[in-house]
């Protein structure tokens, strides 16, 4: 996963979380508050700096990461641009192409890219690890946190089990034809079901081993930057979306 | 098919985040009672999402020839129940946003709405309706996957329409539009979904019987069937 890896190397990467989560809520919010599309543009060229210059994100890595995202946005904005008329008649059934419609397309599309940035930022900086301590410190239910912390933990493992079931069943031509790829991953998948109960038997295991008596508790780790960088994340963030709703 | 961040008006985002919460909230309150009674659920759960955030990611051959990815709303909801589906979803989706940029935090809301609410919830509808019309259970779980996938697009279709009604021919209109963009794919990918999925099945009953009859999945004359 790209975006995991960037989170664990970029030159941010031990800024305070909660830093960055407000610069990039922020982002987020100087997007919506964008009045015109220029300006939302604006917002996300001043977003993909700050991620790109400043947390040493690549930026050929950056733009394969918002590639999926933006092939999104080119489909969705086609689709806005063509108008459909229904008539009575099949033959009645028109399509049209608005002059008038393409200033709020423009809109949708500089409000998107602001707000794609702006979740790249908090994505490509903070490993999600970070992102949960800053969840549970905004209090939301531990059992939604519990749910999280375990499901992070697990995926690498189901990651792993899956390639190298898939490089074994491809060994054994598992993927040549449509109907062998739906045989071969409909066993994976089984194989992988059964493993939830016995992963999730072990884990539960280990934990009663360990006197859980119920909800996860974990160290949380310290950023001694934080009475700086909030402070700095706040003034930058409210000059963003300052600059964003007032721009004309 | 997710809905980017920023795409949705600030009023959609935060009405789809208003009637997703309840279907969250009340998902965490099944939770905790099953956590309650069976303590070992927490890890099923927390282990189910990062199965279920894993199988979204899986290449799936479509009956068009290309690849996709499946949406595991059906497989999840037979196996877990609905209720339960909501908040593993919404981990999922969450992830999904922050670790592979699919989908965003302002539009979490709408596609909790669509993926975890409304396909687990009509999965398990049809489920539960065909076992008792009787149907076969491979034509049940056919039905669950492929529908409860089919359901979640027409979803985000009318979710898109509600936020841009066509100028010319109104809500209607676009969600003409938009689900005529996504049946291209998702039609397919359902029917795709549908076979995985009974062929999982298929390999539990014959495989695991036991840990299926322990979720109420399949009865134990099903299993001898």
């Amino acid at each position: 996963m790209l975006i995991e890896q960037s989170a664990y190397t970029n030159r941010w990467r031990r800024v305070s979380p909660a830093a960055k989560g407000i610069f990039s809520l922020c982002g987020m919010i100087a997007a919506y508050a964008a009045t015109a599309p220029a300006t939302a543009c604006g917002v996300a060229a001043i977003l993909c700096a700050v991620t790109v210059l400043g947390a040493g994100i690549p930026l050929g890595r950056y733009l394969r990461i918002a590639a999926p995202a933006l092939f999104f946005l080119a489909a969705s904005a086609l689709s806005l641009a063509v108008s459909l008329k229904i008539g009575n008649t099949v033959s009645a059934l028109s399509l049209h192409l608005s002059r008038a419609e393409l200033e709020p397309i423009a809109h949708v599309c500089g409000r998107s890219l602001g707000g794609l940035t702006a979740l790249l930022f908090l994505a490509l900086t903070t490993p999600l690890s970070d992102i949960i301590s800053l969840l549970r410190r905004c209090k939301l239910p531990d059992t939604l946190l519990d749910l999280m912390t375990l499901s992070y933990r697990t995926l690498f493992v189901f990651s792993e089990a899956v390639h190298e079931t898939i490089t074994a069943q491809s060994a054994r031509m598992g993927y040549a034809t449509i109907t062998l790829s739906l045989r071969s991953l409909g066993g994976m998948v089984a194989n992988l079901s059964v493993q939830v109960w016995h992963r999730s038997q072990a884990l539960h295991l280990a934990a009663l081993a360990r006197n859980n008596d119920g909800a996860l508790r974990f160290l949380e780790p310290e950023h001694p930057d934080a009475p700086r960088t909030i402070p700095l994340a706040v003034i930058s963030g409210f000059l963003l979306v300052f600059l964003a709703a007032f721009l004309p | 098919m997710h809905i980017m961040e920023g795409f949705l008006p600030v009023k959609h985002a935060i009405g789809w985040s208003i009637a997703s919460a309840p279907f969250v909230a009340f998902g965490l309150r099944s939770i905790n009672k099953r956590i309650k009674e069976k303590p070992e659920q927490r890890m099923l759960l927390g282990v189910a999402a990062a199965f279920t955030f894993v199988l979204s990611a899986l290449k799936m051959p479509s009956v068009t020839g290309s690849c996709s990815h499946p949406t595991g709303t059906g497989l999840g909801a037979i196996l877990f129940g609905p209720a339960a589906m909501a908040p593993i979803g919404a981990v999922v989706l969450l992830f999904q946003a922050i670790l592979l940029a699919h989908g965003g935090i302002t539009t979490l809301g709408a596609n909790i709405f669509s993926m975890a609410v409304v396909g687990p919830f009509a999965a398990a509808a049809i489920y539960r309706f065909a076992k008792t019309a009787r149907l076969p259970f491979g034509l049940s779980v056919f039905l669950a996957a492929s529908l409860g996938d089919l359901l979640t697009y027409v979803t985000t279709s009318l979710q898109l329409a509600l936020a841009f009604p066509d100028p010319v021919g109104g809500i209607a209109a676009s969600f003409v539009k938009f689900a005529t963009v996504f049946a291209l794919t998702q039609i397919p990918l359902a029917i795709s979904e549908g076979f995985l999925t009974v062929i999982v099945f298929n390999a539990l009953v014959r495989f695991n019987p036991q840990e299926l009859k322990e979720m109420n999945v399949v009865t134990a004359q099903e299993v001898q069937a």
